[in-house]
């Protein structure tokens, strides 16, 4: 399998450059991380970051072929050659694959990913309809590897004012929660210019989840609600 | 910054401005095609007539709206440094206030 791959090295380089390379792929290979390990054992300078290897951990989240993705659930079979890797667009790159997600992770604690209530707690715990748990379907499973926002050309264009797909699906999946009494407070924090409404419904987000999750659906929801408790 | 037009209200402007315009299109070309005037004269009365004249003024500044909030974003994602921007937003204003004015002028000013 032939490949080209994004290396850049701060120490070393003074700007990125695409590295070719061709391994044989084992009988076992199945996902696309199992050959960029392959490439690893021949070339260890070659850095990715990757923990599970189940996509569950989403630290293998990286641009392949043009479009973001976990390296660990992509299938070998079905992708171009040469395959192309780069790190996620718009990031800053560490080193070769692995980006710097710290902004990323400031946004997402911008919208207070907890339960807020201030009630006495009950003895056991906050009990919750099986309804109302079901609202947190589709929206409790994002595993914050940030493929949706960096493939996110209004979170390209503010990057430290729009929440962007990850942080604001996270948002919604707290103002819907039934156990959650800081409802208006998050709509409130969310309504100004950047915040949320820089989204543009372009729907990058939802297209390249590799989960299956449609950030954009949840920013809809939340502009609805804006709607509705401001009549 | 509540009572600017931003976040939800920005937002609202564009959606019901866009409605609100599809249906005006929509009237004029079911117009045109139902009951299309015989002449330019006629043309010019019913466009001229109250309703219609009323009718378009809305389109117009639905569009104007429609126009300000969306260029005006446009500007935000690309326009960074605040002079530039504020030029920008200036130009986008005076523009849209011209056109605004050249509008009133044909639909209400130039009743003869």
């Amino acid at each position: 399998m032939k490949l080209s791959i994004f290396r850049f090295n701060p120490e070393r380089d003074k700007r990125p450059y695409m590295q070719d390379y061709e391994v044989e792929i084992g009988p076992h290979d199945r996902m696309l991380l199992d050959v960029i390990l392959r490439i690893r054992a021949q070339d260890d300078s070659l850095t990715i970051r990757k923990s599970c290897r189940e996509g569950v951990c989403g630290s293998d989240a990286i641009n392949i072929n043009g479009r973001n993705g976990l390296a660990c659930i992509t299938p070998v079979g079905g992708l171009r050659e040469p395959v192309v890797l780069r790190p996620l667009p718009s990031f800053p790159v560490i080193r070769d694959l692995v980006v710097d997600m710290t902004q990323f992770f400031a946004q997402y604690h911008s919208i207070k990913p907890y339960v807020i209530n201030d009630e006495p707690a009950p003895e056991k715990e906050r009990l919750q309809s099986p309804e109302d748990r079901a609202k947190l379907d589709g929206l409790y499973e994002c595993i914050l590897c940030a493929c949706c926002t960096s493939q996110c050309p209004s979170s390209w264009w503010n990057p430290d004012k729009f929440v962007g797909p990850a942080g604001l699906l996270q948002a919604y999946r707290f103002i819907i929660d039934s156990r959650d009494r800081a409802t208006q407070e998050r709509l409130d924090d969310l309504n100004d210019a950047y915040r949320l409404f820089r989204c543009r419904t372009i729907m990058n987000c939802t297209e390249v989840c590799p989960k299956g999750l449609a950030p954009s659906r949840a920013i809809e929801k939340i502009r609805l609600m804006m709607v509705k408790n401001s009549l | 910054m509540r009572k600017a037009v931003t976040g939800l209200r920005a937002w609202l402007v564009q959606r019901v401005s866009a409605i609100y315009m599809l249906f005006f299109i929509v009237f004029l070309l079911v117009h045109f095609l139902v009951d299309p005037p015989n002449s330019y004269l006629a043309w010019h009365d019913w466009a001229l007539s109250r309703g219609v004249s009323i009718a378009a003024s809305v389109f117009w500044v639905a569009l104007f709206a429609h126009a300000w909030v969306g260029v005006r974003d446009v500007i935000m994602d690309y326009v960074h440094p605040i002079a530039a921007r504020v030029f920008a937003l200036a130009l986008l204003g005076l523009g849209l206030v011209g056109a605004g004015a050249w509008v009133a002028r044909i639909l209400w000013l130039g009743r003869g």
